[in-house]
């Protein structure tokens, strides 16, 4: 029976290692065409050099929310449709990627069955007369004033014009820069000049493409042709070139392909699941008495989620290096930092206290940071910054500092749920936990308010070097002002002896609201400098998640007499 | 210390009143963020953070409460923080954190307060190759009104914004500098203007001007812009009738809209044989040097129109300290300059029209260097007092 305790944890380090290597092993739709060459070919767009890939699949992402495209029933990968888009239209027509979800847009198309969700380009073309003569009449009325029907509309657009886009070779960028003073430029203005669509003087005047143009020119027409030998050829000789004359970018391309496949992100996701899994097994196991087998589970759990948080470091470093920024760049990646610092902090506790609580919690809130990641993820998720906020510097600190107390925040406000819960539905919440928790609580909210005010401070100071105004009232500055507020809060009233545990632990639950209000709400508004990413959906879930912590929080007011945890 | 001193205090100093403070705080600043979505940014600054008190909004239907303002919380937290270390607290080792991490809080609110109090900003916009000696403030507006009669120069006399919005309707402004009295008949803090043409046919008959520019053009209430940074501001307007002992001189529309428009900004108004003109413009605040916009530069990512950087070479002339020297003002790069027997001014890169014309944000400031200090004060404190903490605590658990 000792095995166990040893046996189980390295099932699971296999079995998580398995998981992971799944993706990387070549695909199955490779066919006679080269296409893993071709998906590592740098471009640029959104201002970023990256691997063809990379823009099939955000392209994808846009389009159809997902990162596969089907046609005829068939599953393909996204670089396999987006070189059927670039140079066979007319039979990428009938891809069903077109992803559309409001009814009444769906019944622009002709009525399809109620459970279609997505439609190909060719059934959308001959809809044309009626889209645009929707189109006409969403484009007078402003962004904001847009009824939801409006707004899906408009994004139903945006989706036809980028389609068109990369079908017509207007995007990405992909002709490289090969002399100096040249950019990234579109392949159809080398090929067509500069004045495509104006026949005309220009036309004639217009030189020869260069040799770049001109071997894309020959991939794209050798897959037109379907002549697999000379796609081949050409698009190994392109990329050898290429090798030759930018080895930085092909070789950064590559890499971005390789994290596109290893998708650390998402697999951490599936990890971080099997971790609380784990944990849930070894608590049943705790139930049943069965000691061996509870402690192989849970250090089975802790294992994978070293494991799973070597990967998510990976995944941010990974994103360091393709981007060239500091780690937090945008609302996608301050939910992974946040729950990469969560992990991290998780972990610690568990060394500190080896109850099993600080593992679940990072298993758990390492899980729906990435779940929210993975649902704020639009397109890309590295665009290049603008002007005002293009500092490593202030990325680095301000930014870092402030995600960290968003997270120590969250984190303490986790280990409050656990308190309440533990304690008013079940006998778990025993004095030594009950402690162990005050402890743990108390420690992570200390932290919290360190970074959170030398955060927000720091941005003050960033604030003032860029257009000389410490502190502006901006609602997100409002909005980490509050987080530090409310962990000072916490702190004061703990050691004023108005509050105990169990009121740190509702306080800290209220801490959540703040912070997913400082994090989220504030873009909400939609007012400010800082209000970078309004999303609709997310109002919902945030009310949601609101209403949750209250509950939580009048749980957590129950007179202690009658929580099962003190009943005698 | 006397006992009979720290039994008064006792409550002033109390914990509690620290707790009451900070959530008081925190709904004062979650109430005004909201606020921000209707109000101008700085209508709420002032209003709610700036301020000893205000009528504040609860909920739909317009009730309001009085709540305590920022400059109140603000006061009370010092003095809180003030009694309780001089009731409770010993100047130990083991105090350090705690007393430099409130040092460093009552710095920081303090640094607030002056800012508050004597920060001014103002904005320069030059095209490319013109030079300025003056720089406005986009907040405010002032009605000029300029005698261009003398040769060499302009004779210029300014109602201030203040003197326009407050004036009670039909109590004229008469001043002997002024060529004529000036009745405010409608005040606008945020306008629009459209065609006479275009507007409600309601708005059009009961259209007040009957002279200049408001014949032409009608001006519509709207409300006041938000956002701090993303370049709204408002355009005031006003009717104005215009009267010389006794004669009128006709109702004028004078209106910010039109500097954005980029029409002539100014009126002529004839005053028996003599001619003035009349300008609602940003109120300007003259230098003692001027600023040449040499080149202004701007590059985009490819392909996008995401800005990647921008930057405006100047050449900066001030005979008050002899200087006069080119310099780059680009994004966290700003330059800094004190002309003499004045404070000193700092000039950021702040936003640009076009490709060719720059926009700088100039900001006098006394007090920048204070959240600095106050913020080292703060962290080093903070980690003296949770480090020990911490530190304690691990050393324990591990052995």
């Amino acid at each position: 029976m000792k095995k166990l305790t040893h046996l189980i944890p390295a099932a699971a380090i296999l079995l998580s290692l398995s998981l992971l290597a799944g993706p990387l092993l070549p695909g199955h739709d490779r066919g006679m065409y080269d296409l893993d060459t071709l998906a590592r070919l740098p471009v640029s767009a959104g201002g970023r050099t990256k691997p063809l890939d990379t823009v099939a699949r955000n392209s994808l992402l846009i389009i159809s929310d997902r990162q596969t495209a089907t046609i005829d029933g068939e599953r393909r990968s996204a670089i396999r449709w987006l070189i059927d888009v670039m140079a066979r239209p007319n039979e990428a027509g009938a891809y069903q990627v077109f992803r559309i979800d409001h009814p009444d847009v769906k019944s622009l198309l002709g009525n399809p069955p109620a459970n279609q969700k997505r439609f190909s380009f060719d059934r959308i073309f001959t809809h044309r007369d009626t889209l645009e003569q929707q189109a006409a009449l969403v484009q007078t009325i402003k962004k904001n004033q847009r009824t939801p029907f409006q707004k899906r509309l408009g994004e139903l657009f945006n989706h036809i014009n980028l389609y068109i886009q990369l079908r017509d070779w207007h995007e990405p960028y992909a002709v490289p820069p090969l002399k100096p003073g040249e950019q990234w430029r579109p392949l159809i203005q080398e090929i067509h000049g500069p004045h495509d669509g104006q026949v005309g003087e220009q036309d004639t005047a217009h030189a020869p493409p260069g040799p770049a143009a001109a071997s894309l020119g020959n991939i794209l027409l050798a897959y037109q042709n379907q002549d697999p030998d000379r796609f081949n050829r050409e698009v190994r000789q392109y990329a050898s070139m290429l090798d030759q004359r930018m080895p930085d970018t092909t070789r950064k391309a590559r890499f971005e392909v390789f994290f596109n496949r290893l998708a650390p992100f998402y697999q951490g996701t599936v990890l971080y699941v099997l971790a609380f899994l784990l944990i849930c097994g070894s608590l049943l196991a705790v139930n049943a008495r069965s000691d061996s087998l509870a402690k192989g589970l849970g250090r089975a759990a802790v294992w994978v989620i070293a494991l799973t948080f070597c990967l998510h470091t990976f995944g941010l470093a990974a994103r360091v290096y393709m981007q060239g920024y500091a780690p937090v760049t945008n609302l996608y990646s301050s939910a992974v930092f946040i729950g990469w610092f969560c992990v991290a902090m998780g972990l610690f506790l568990e060394w500190l206290f080896k109850n099993g609580l600080g593992a679940a919690l990072a298993a758990l809130i390492g899980f729906i940071t990435l779940i929210i990641a993975h649902n704020l993820a639009d397109g890309d998720t590295m665009q290049m910054m603008q002007a005002v906020l293009d500092s490593n510097f202030w990325l680095s600190t301000h930014v870092i500092a402030v995600t960290i107390g968003y997270a120590a925040t969250f984190l303490a406000g986790f280990i409050g749920i656990s308190y309440i819960l533990m304690g008013v539905y079940t006998r778990a919440l025993t004095p030594d936990r009950q402690k162990a928790l005050g402890k743990m609580m108390y420690g992570v909210i200390a932290f919290a308010l360190l970074f959170s005010f030398v955060g927000t401070v720091l941005g003050g100071i960033w604030a003032d070097q860029s257009w000389g105004r410490f502190w502006g009232w901006d609602p997100k500055e409002n909005g980490a002002v509050l987080i530090v507020l409310m962990n000072a809060l916490i702190l004061h009233a703990r050691w004023g002896g108005m509050v105990k545990t169990r009121g740190v632990a509702v306080l800290a639950v209220f801490g959540n609201i703040i912070t997913a209000w400082s994090w989220f709400g504030t873009n909400m508004l939609g007012v400010g400098l800082h209000s970078y990413g309004f999303m609709d959906s997310a109002v919902q879930w945030m009310l949601v998640f609101v209403a949750i912590q209250l509950a939580i929080m009048s749980a957590g007011l129950i007179p202690v007499s009658r929580w099962r945890s003190f009943a005698p | 210390m006397n006992k009979q001193i720290k039994k008064i205090l006792a409550p002033v100093a109390s914990l509690r009143l620290t707790v009451v403070l900070f959530a008081l705080a925190m709904v004062l600043i979650l109430v005004g963020t909201v606020a921000q979505k209707d109000m101008g940014n700085w209508a709420v600054v002032n209003e709610y953070f700036r301020s000893l008190w205000l009528w504040m909004p609860i909920g739909l239907g317009g009730v309001r409460v009085p709540f305590v303002g920022g400059y109140t919380i603000g006061g009370l937290m010092i003095v809180n923080l003030l009694a309780a270390h001089a009731v409770r607290f010993k100047l130990t080792w083991k105090r350090a954190g705690i007393i430099l991490t409130h040092a460093g809080l009552i710095l920081l609110i303090l640094g607030e307060v002056l800012t508050g109090l004597f920060a001014v900003e103002w904005q320069i916009q030059l095209d490319e190759g013109k030079s300025a000696n003056f720089a406005v403030d986009i907040r405010e507006v002032e009605l000029a009104v300029v005698d261009p009669s003398p040769a060499d120069h302009d004779n210029v006399v300014v109602v201030p914004q203040s003197m326009l919005e407050d004036r009670a309707p039909g109590l004229p402004i008469s001043d002997p500098q002024l060529p004529f009295e000036v009745q405010v008949l409608r005040w606008m803090p945020n306008s629009a203007v459209t065609g006479l043409g275009m507007a409600e046919p309601s708005l059009r008959e009961n259209n007040p001007a009957t002279d200049g520019l408001g014949k032409m053009v009608i001006a519509v209430p709207q409300p006041r812009a938000s956002g701090v940074e993303a370049g709204r501001v408002d355009f005031p307007a006003a009717y104005i009738r215009l009267s010389r002992a006794g004669r009128d001189l006709g109702t004028w529309l004078v209106t910010q809209n039109l500097e954005r428009l980029g029409s002539e900004t100014r009126q002529p108004v004839r005053v028996g044989d003599k001619t003035y003109l009349i300008e609602l413009r940003f109120r300007r605040d003259y230098k003692p040097y001027t600023i040449t916009l040499i080149d202004f530069k701007h590059d985009k990512f490819v392909g996008t129109e995401t800005p990647k950087n921008f930057s405006s070479e100047i050449r900066l002339v001030d005979p008050t300290v002899n200087e006069d020297r080119t310099v780059l003002i680009y994004m966290n790069h700003p330059l800094r300059h004190r002309p003499l027997n004045s404070r000193g001014e700092t000039f950021y890169q702040s936003g640009y029209v076009g490709e060719t014309t720059t926009i700088l944000q100039v900001v006098r400031n006394p007090s920048w260097l204070m959240p600095y200090i106050a913020c080292s004060l703060v962290a080093l404190g903070l980690i003296v007092h949770f480090g020990a903490m911490l530190w304690k605590f691990v050393g324990r658990t591990r052995r």
